[in-house]
């Protein structure tokens, strides 16, 4: 099973890589934001995969708290980020 | 028989933020010492903060299968249109008019509405949400009026008092 | 491999699936509005099957709740940020896409 958990976290990490493009692309920062959005879920999904292959339960906390940090610094970038530039 | 949890109770909100702690901590017995400040502590904000609500019982059995089976269907259904040749999507703004009372009902209600098939919650005026739809051909109302009524029966709520 | 072995595999590669829509989705639409439905959709979804693949592994009850817990997280934040985006998208005037 462990391969399986590794493969997916790897494939998962190859999407965060095409990912990247729309951050390159724009056009707006909500856009590029949207897709660092995206990476935080994927972020969250190696994690836990992670845990469980490596026999690692720590990670699972990293998670946790990356699930937590999202929140925040989507906030902070609507409230504050977005509406200082242009 | 209990149909409807009372979130003012000190003991119920006690209780979940006691399970909180227990998940969290994987069930390590030694972080009580810890555990059991914080829980107190931790009712006490809620109960500053966070006014009372009540939920009913029989409408979170009921949400929650109607809840998984719709965000699975919305996935379904975003997918397929992302990677559709010809992007199969024709976007448009429209309004619904909410009767859910403010507060937590709504905003409930306007993140159900983000996750569930094809719909967008825009924006909030006094009693429009105004949506932003992935297919304008398919007719929301008729969605948009049952996740209305789940949220209700959620939060123990009859839709035409309002 | 257990027939339980065989379903989180199931699970996962579908969740996997739906990360990759996820990706497409956020490249191929062509304004923000459509992207947020790609994120928080295909996303939530993705990430809701794996974790269901993982709570079928988990050594306890108690690891089952963190996994919940945490997907919990994520979607009360996928919704509450596409909501917050959309409005102000809004407000600055940018127009949605249209056929």
């Amino acid at each position: 099973m462990s391969t399986l958990y590794i493969a997916i976290a790897l494939f998962l990490l190859l999407t965060l890589v095409v990912g990247l493009w729309r951050i390159l692309r724009g056009p707006t920062a909500a856009d590029r934001m949207l897709a660092a959005q995206l990476f935080g879920t994927t972020a969250v999904s190696c994690l836990l995969l992670l845990a469980q292959a490596l026999e690692q339960p720590p990670l699972r906390d990293v998670a946790l708290v990356f699930a937590l940090l999202a929140v925040v610094t989507a906030v902070a970038f609507v409230r504050r980020a977005w509406t200082a530039e242009q | 028989m209990v149909t409807s949890i009372t979130f003012s109770a000190v003991s119920v909100r006690t209780i979940l933020f006691a399970i909180l702690w227990w998940v969290v901590t994987e069930a390590a017995i030694n972080s009580w010492y810890i555990g059991v400040p914080v829980v107190v502590f931790a009712t006490w904000v809620s109960l500053v903060l966070l006014p009372s609500f009540s939920l009913s019982l029989y409408g979170i059995l009921r949400f929650m299968p109607f809840f998984l089976w719709h965000s699975l269907r919305g996935g379904v259904d975003v997918a397929w249109r992302a990677l559709h040749p010809r992007l199969a999507i024709s976007p448009d703004m429209v309004d619904y008019h909410l009767r859910l009372p403010a507060g937590l009902p709504r905003v409930f209600m306007i993140n159900t509405v983000s996750l569930l098939p094809g719909t967008l919650s825009a924006e909030m005026d006094e009693n429009y949400l105004h949506l932003h739809v992935l297919d304008k051909t398919n007719d929301f109302s008729k969605d948009l009026a049952i996740i209305e009524q789940r949220v209700a029966d959620l939060f123990a709520l009859n839709l035409s008092d309002y | 491999m257990s027939v339980i072995d065989i379903i989180t595999a199931i699970l996962l590669i579908a969740g996997a699936v739906f990360f990759l829509a996820g990706t497409v989705g956020l490249l191929r639409f062509p304004d923000i509005y459509t992207r947020l439905h790609a994120l928080t959709k295909a996303d939530n979804v993705g990430l809701g099957l794996i974790i269901a693949g993982l709570t079928l592994q988990a050594e306890s009850l108690a690891v089952v709740g963190k996994l919940l817990l945490i997907w919990w997280l994520v979607l009360l934040a996928g919704a509450s940020v596409a909501h917050l985006i959309a409005v102000v998208a809004q407000q600055r005037g940018i127009k949605p896409w249209k056929r």
